[in-house]
């Protein structure tokens, strides 16, 4: 059930997210695809990983680290990203139960 | 291989879906935090199902929910309103970056396809997706399909966690958080490896704007910096001859 007075603030909450997931999509209409944009669309999704793992790689937890080692090593033999990433997280959860 | 016609279709939709399960596990966790957060901000389970159906942005919520708890549920008028509205506009700026680039994968398919795609976007899926888009998958079913393997686990979490609240082990003990670091991880060396030239110049750049960030503005932020960073060095080292090695 739902409180008439969250209403207002849902629909702004709504529109302030699909902004973010729309907004740059429809950006892009307005910019010409030429090589150089297509190779900075492909080159950002390294760059996001990059900035998704290095804060957490920074923080020095031994858990975190071991298990982004393990993935690495993972990734030279399983060859699979799901794979490896499914035993980095074995890897921390092992890593967080020995090390309080 | 630049613009392949894209399809959409079943066979695509079901390669995406089952590549995207591994990846549901964490998102279920997640949505179950925050069901359990909704609870104890006194956000009713209606409202936080629409909470996350609309906004479907674990880190967002999280914010506009303890917003909540200070303002009451009205969000205390006007501009209490704005403040949660802009609050999920910064946390979740990095999808801006995400919809632009998924432009060569939907700019061909038809709105009534294009934007539910985008409404379940997520960071795995698009992760997923602008790696399968590289390997050579042209099938737009992919991301949709990705997209749907989170988002329902996503409400289901959420509708766990707030009828049954503590009942379910710690998430971080399990190392669930940890889930979208260690496949970032692994995309990364997957696409490194796969490069025809390793793109070093992007990856030193990405990486310095992602440490000065992060000691300034952490969070969302950096994943911005870093994604705006890398994509320019790709364009400016762009050469015309290696378009395809330049992931």
């Amino acid at each position: 059930m739902f409180r008439p007075e969250f209403l207002p603030v849902l629909a702004a909450m709504a529109a302030a997210s699909l902004f973010c997931r729309v907004g740059g999509y429809m950006l892009m209409r307005f910019i010409p695809i030429t090589p150089r944009v297509e190779a900075a669309l492909k080159g950002t999704p390294l760059a996001v990983m990059v900035g998704i793992v290095l804060p957490v790689a920074m923080k020095g937890n031994i858990p975190e680290l071991i298990a982004l080692a393990a993935v690495a090593l993972a990734m030279r033999f399983a060859r699979d990203e799901m794979v490896a990433a499914l035993i980095g997280v074995f890897v921390v959860a092992i890593g967080r139960w020995l090390i309080v | 291989m630049v613009s392949d016609s894209i399809t959409v279709g079943w066979a695509g939709f079901k390669r995406g879906f089952w590549r995207g399960q591994p990846m549901s596990i964490g998102i279920l966790f997640y949505g179950l935090a925050f069901g359990l957060l909704s609870r104890e901000a006194g956000i009713w389970l209606a409202e936080a199902m629409a909470m996350s159906a609309a906004i479907y942005s674990g880190t967002a919520q999280i914010a506009a929910a303890s917003a909540l708890t200070g303002t009451g549920i009205d969000g205390g008028g006007s501009a209490g309103i704005a403040a949660v509205a802009a609050a999920i506009v910064l946390l979740n700026a990095r999808y801006l970056l995400y919809s632009a680039s998924m432009w060569p994968w939907l700019s061909k398919t038809s709105p009534a396809f294009a934007y539910p795609t985008l409404a379940v976007l997520g960071d795995g899926n698009w992760v997923l997706s602008m790696a399968a888009y590289n390997d050579g998958e042209r099938d737009a079913g992919f991301v949709l399909g990705s997209g749907v393997a989170s988002f329902g686990p996503w409400l289901l979490g959420t509708f766990a966690g707030a009828t049954m609240g503590g009942l379910l082990a710690d998430p971080k003990a399990l190392g669930v958080d940890f889930l979208l670091v260690a496949f970032s991880a692994a995309m990364a060396i997957g696409t490194v490896r796969k490069a025809k030239r390793v793109p070093y110049a992007n990856l030193i750049v990405a990486a310095i704007v992602a440490l000065v960030v992060d000691r300034f503005a952490p969070g969302g932020w950096t994943i911005v910096a870093a994604g705006l960073a890398g994509g320019l060095v790709a364009a400016l080292t762009h050469k015309p001859d290696t378009t395809q090695g330049a992931a």
